[in-house]
């Protein structure tokens, strides 16, 4: 491996996070206690007199606090609030989902749902308002249903993005072992959805055997339905684009795979709140060997994240790491139009720090590489008439370098890359 | 298309037929149009953008990525009443129905800035009075009215929440199907329910269910939970590692979405052989339970009939609803849990109906069926034998 990064094989030899060694295992209550206080912190920073917060990974972040994993409406009718207020001990959770409440969450800061989505009962959430905040209060929220805008008002209501992002974009090294643990169970369950890969399988199929077997091994839940998109060859043959450049990702259908098709995987679970990200490229086939060209994509793919990794380390702007991925592409910006060459990953699937984003690169030149950084490298290595090689590598920065948080297998194309 | 068949059973199936029958999606996303358009119309709303989404899916039938979870506010479909158009978050047409035009998507970005400026080219939106949202966020409701339009953002709840209440033949027809795989779900999990087995290898069977089927998308990852035969059974939520007992008594509550809609069915069963003492009568007090809820499932009555029918079958208010309602997802109404006592039944809307009894040293026992109201009683979407 390179630089000054280790490897999951090397994960005891001491990488640090302000100065803290990464544990294999997280201790839960310490990385709570230390979120809230990065909370605290920001809004302190930032005059802000607290929080009320209704998104699942915000709630999830500020609280520590699991909830059954729920498809839109149904988590949206039954979702949990949570309140933070500055200068407060612990944060405020209002909940059905009792079995999930973190056992040290104070019994004084645990209170019944409060359904945000209707206006019945909106005088129970103004009451919990006005235990917390003078009328008047700079409250930072996430998220606004209209019998909230209609229920509670007497608050100077800001954006909460800019406290929680502040927050989350630097991760403890409690929060860096619960995705490498997420990202663990995901690609052990992949294992055996790729040895079911074969001409005939379906992409639902895919989808059965990985979600039994993350279950299995102890997801906390699924994220995201799994993708298996099967890639044309060429762009003209792939879906019709806003921008001319690839589709990605399209939705999981009982789509028969064939010989020959390859499919760009991408899978999140989560576990302990924390969400993996499974990218790689696979090849169906009875006897799946990538072909020289296939092979020699996936070494250009190799090369782009080594170029980014060969700099990465605190004090490296997120615009340098773009620059030079796109020169170890010969120049060619190696990610699709609508996405990034890099993402950070946390109680979200997909948050900051963003790499390469219609931000633009102003925006990316204020993104500086501090040690907690979580970033997700997923850069598209397009072979027109070819396809292409797709895959992700998750590294949290560290005080000197980075560690890597998902393995170094990239079946069928090669392992240890 | 087919005559209608007299065994809506051959409609229970997700592969197309040769002969058209089963769902006709092109009608029923028309009829759900033409129901949104006049809402517009009869609460002065000239256009609605909409985050959530079950309402994403209602105005534009597009196949969205699934994902667990609330995500904050953010314009994912646009209806303009003028143009009659729809727009859809989309950068490709993947997944997008045909009546939904190239120009009529707009898409994929991480600026919100550049999202406004997107939404500020579609025809008709910067001209509107009112626009009708389903939810806010201080940076959207600034930036929406900076760079998109001038217009009063109301509430489109009026339109959409009554759209989606009453359902369309073809919706029902979703839902059956949705109920018949939620079925098959749990008579994998049956088959899997033995002592030894944890909730989250049962949670992992339903998976390998739902999803062999083609439905991968778990409306609730809360489908088993055992209860406790210590003190008071509380209803759970969350799989634990814990091996199920021999003589505990597990509820297996799975749900299935198709083409959006949810259907889904709880019941409780015994681990092994021996039941707890006790038993019988907590399943019969569950099912007479049920069975008043049931009763009281009729047009014109009431979330407080429920309630009533509730106490009067001798039991106190309970921690989980006691209905609500079932579509895209769960809907409003919700009556139980200190909600709901004005809500007025409709024929036509479909409801998530549940009794959830615990009795201490015993257990607790859950109940639930997919129900439709109907002009005398309901029927139930959902069939399964009882404990």
């Amino acid at each position: 491996m390179c630089g000054e990064g280790r490897t999951i094989d090397g994960w005891s030899a001491g990488a640090t996070i302000g100065g803290s060694s990464i544990p294999a295992l997280p201790e839960l209550a310490r990385m709570r206690r230390e979120r809230f206080q990065r909370l605290q912190d920001q809004l302190h920073a930032q005059g802000v007199d607290g929080l009320v917060l209704l998104g699942s990974s915000s709630v999830a972040y500020a609280t520590g606090a699991a909830v059954p994993a729920q498809d839109g409406d149904r988590a949206a009718l039954f979702r949990p609030v949570a309140i933070v207020g500055e200068g407060d001990s612990a944060p405020h959770l209002y909940t059905q989902y009792v079995d999930g409440v973190p056992a040290d969450l104070p019994e004084d800061h645990l209170h019944g749902p409060l359904f945000p989505e209707l206006d019945e009962g909106m005088e129970l959430f103004a009451k919990a308002l006005a235990e917390h905040f003078q009328a008047g209060a700079r409250v930072g929220i996430d998220d606004q249903t209209h019998a909230m805008l209609r229920g509670l008002q007497g608050y100077d209501w800001v954006d909460a993005s800019a406290v929680m992002g502040a927050a989350k974009i630097i991760k403890t090294r409690d929060e860096v072992a619960c995705i490498r643990k997420a990202q663990h169970i995901n690609e052990r369950a992949m294992v055996d959805a790729l040895a079911i890969l074969r001409p005939g399988i379906r992409q639902i199929d895919l989808s059965a055997v990985f979600l039994r077997r993350a279950f299995e091994l102890g997801a906390s839940a699924n994220a995201i339905d799994p993708i298996w998109q099967v890639m044309a060859p060429t762009r003209e043959l792939g879906p019709w684009t806003l921008h001319g450049d690839l589709a990605y990702p399209t939705v999981t259908t009982d789509r028969l795979l064939r010989e020959g098709d390859v499919i760009w995987v991408d899978a999140g679970i989560t576990w302990e709140g924390y969400a993996s990200d499974y990218g790689r490229t696979w090849v169906t086939s009875a006897d799946p060997v990538p072909n020289y060209r296939q092979q020699a994509q996936f070494r250009r793919w190799r090369t782009v994240v080594d170029a980014a990794l060969d700099i990465l380390k605190p004090g490296v702007s997120a615009l340098s790491l773009g620059k030079a991925a796109i020169e170890a592409n010969g120049g060619v910006r190696p990610w699709i139009e609508h996405f990034y060459l890099a993402h950070g990953v946390g109680t979200d699937s997909a948050e900051m720090p963003l790499i390469g984003t219609d931000f633009g690169e102003q925006f990316d030149e204020k993104i500086v590489m501090q040690p907690g950084m979580v970033v997700v490298f997923e850069p598209v290595i397009w072979d027109e008439g070819a396809a292409g090689y797709r895959s992700e590598d998750i590294v949290a920065v560290t005080d000197t370098g980075w560690v890597k948080l998902s393995g170094s297998s990239y079946d069928p194309y090669g392992i240890s890359a | 298309m087919s005559p209608a068949p007299r065994d809506r059973g051959v409609l229970v199936g997700m592969m197309g037929l040769e002969d058209d029958a089963r769902v006709d999606f092109g009608r029923l996303r028309a009829q759900r149009r033409a129901k949104v358009l006049s809402g517009m119309e009869r609460h002065d709303l000239d256009a609605l953008m909409l985050g959530g989404v079950g309402d994403v899916r209602y105005v534009s039938g597009a196949r969205q990525l699934g994902r667990t979870g609330v995500l904050p506010f953010a314009p994912a479909a646009v209806v303009v009443r003028e143009t009659g158009r729809v727009h859809v978050l989309s950068t490709w047409d993947e997944g997008v129905p045909p009546e939904i035009r190239h120009d009529d998507l707009y898409g994929i970005s991480w600026n919100p800035a550049n999202l406004a400026a997107s939404l500020a080219t579609i025809p008709g939106l910067r001209e509107s009075r009112r626009v009708g949202t389903d939810g806010l966020t201080p940076m959207f409701a600034s930036l929406l009215s900076q760079l998109v339009t001038s217009a009063e953002l109301v509430d489109a709840a009026p339109v959409m929440v009554t759209a989606r209440r009453t359902k369309t033949s073809d919706e029902i027809t979703c839902l059956d199907v949705a109920s018949a795989i939620a079925e098959s779900a749990m008579s994998a999990l049956e088959s899997a329910l033995m002592p030894g087995i944890t909730e989250r290898e049962l949670l992992a069977v339903y998976y390998e269910s739902v999803a062999s089927i083609g439905a991968p998308v778990a409306p609730s990852e809360s489908v088993c939970f055992t209860t406790s035969t210590y003190g008071l059974a509380g209803f759970r939520y969350l799989a634990s590692d814990r091996p199920v007992k021999d003589g505990e008594l597990v509820v297996l509550a799975p749900c299935a979405l198709y083409a959006g809609y949810e259907g889904g069915l709880a019941r409780t069963r015994v681990t092994g052989r021996t039941a707890p003492p006790g038993t019988a009568d907590l399943a019969s007090r569950c099912s007479r339970s049920m069975d008043a809820l049931m009763a009281a499932c009729r047009p014109g009555n009431t979330g407080a009939d429920l309630y009533r029918a509730w106490e009067s079958a001798g039991n106190r208010e309970t921690q989980v609803p006691l209905a609500h309602g079932l579509g895209l997802g769960a809907e409003p109404p919700l009556i139980g849990m200190g909600r709901g006592r004005d809500a007025t039944l409709e024929e036509g809307m479909v409801l998530s109906v549940q009794s959830w009894i615990a009795e201490e040293g015993v257990g607790g026992c859950l109940e639930r069926a997919t129900v439709r109201i109907e002009g005398g009683a309901p029927s139930t979407l959902t069939r399964y034998g009882r404990l």
